[in-house]
């Protein structure tokens, strides 16, 4: 309770200095920030900038906005601007989604894959479904120990026309997922197609669900980490890119 | 309640299309920030959409700030 107070007070302070207010905030609206999250303030210029990929990836559709979600259309202006500032040297991807729109998903994974400044993610709770490409289309990835991914079958909501040539198109979609995946990890098609449609695992479904340490030892992904060593190795690799561009120069 | 169907459930009860238009994404001092609109017409900060790192410690407007709607109208 304290806390609450003295922030409720500090922003009292604040806003009574900010000249935009020409009038002292209202009690209810006091009361409205006290949500607010308070963060030390630090005017610098980041050379690494960062991308979230969290909740649902939205395609098409829009979701309810009670929906947590990834739009691709917030997402890949942003990589156009990171890839042409000079001022970012690298990009830092953190993933705790569950998956959604295959083709937002791929869409991403490929713009991300494309880029020509370093990449690194982090897979921090789960990055599940349409999660995985997109963790796997970085230079370097790390999964926390405690983190999962969900391979599994491809699947369809919505209207469905059953004729046989709607079953070639989702494996056929399928092999997108499969084909990107494979070419981007050290994973082997044939282990990858194993988990995904591995019966037994999931519940009432077909798949797996790769812990931290599988994933890893699976060639899934490249190594056990967290932030710190996150940024560890961007910066080698923003190092290394440099050093090539220099050499390019000469 | 208890309902015995095969309708997903978010087809049976769909979200009414003003939920829709609660959510903008505004740009604040240049850093684009997703707001929802109050009952006093103020935006509140929902999330900060940049990739900037050093835009997520701006305490003007990280998330829970109330965006004051007349300077923006």
């Amino acid at each position: 309770m304290d806390k609450l107070f003295f922030q409720n007070s500090n922003n009292e302070g604040e806003e009574q200095e900010a000249p935009k207010e020409d009038r002292p905030p209202s009690l209810m609206e006091k009361i409205q920030q006290l949500g607010q999250t308070n963060v030390p303030q630090l005017s610098q210029d980041s050379k690494i900038h960062c991308l979230t990929i969290i909740g649902q990836i939205e395609g098409h559709l829009q979701l309810p906005p009670q929906n947590k979600t990834t739009k691709y259309e917030h997402i890949i202006p942003q990589l156009v601007a990171i890839e042409q500032n000079p001022k970012i040297e690298g990009l830092l991807i953190i993933l705790n989604t569950v998956g959604g729109d295959v083709e937002a998903g791929l869409a991403i994974s490929e713009m991300i894959a494309s880029l020509s400044k370093p990449t690194v993610s982090i897979v921090l709770g789960g990055g599940h479904s349409i999660g995985v490409p997109i963790a796997v289309s970085c230079d370097y990835s790390f999964i926390a120990d405690t983190a999962t991914m969900t391979i599994h079958p491809i699947r369809l909501t919505g209207l469905v026309i059953s004729v046989p040539q709607t079953f070639e198109y989702l494996d056929k979609m399928q092999d997108r997922v499969v084909r990107f995946v494979t070419k981007h990890s050290k994973i082997s098609e044939e282990k990858f197609k194993d988990l995904m449609f591995e019966k037994g695992n999931l519940t009432r479904d077909i798949g797996t669900n790769v812990m931290g340490t599988d994933a890893v030892e699976y060639g899934l992904i490249d190594e056990i980490g967290g932030v710190g060593k996150a940024l560890k190795k961007l910066d080698e690799l923003i190092e290394l890119n440099n050093e090539e561009m220099e050499r390019l120069v000469q | 309640m208890i309902l015995y169907t095969t309708m997903p459930q978010e087809i049976i009860f769909q979200t009414p299309e003003s939920e829709y238009g609660k959510q903008t994404v505004i740009e604040y001092e240049g850093i684009p920030v997703l707001v929802e609109m109050n009952e006093n017409h103020d935006y509140r900060v929902i999330q900060v959409m940049s990739s900037d790192p050093f835009h997520y410690l701006n305490d003007r407007c990280c998330p829970g700030v109330i965006l004051s709607n007349r300077i923006y109208q």
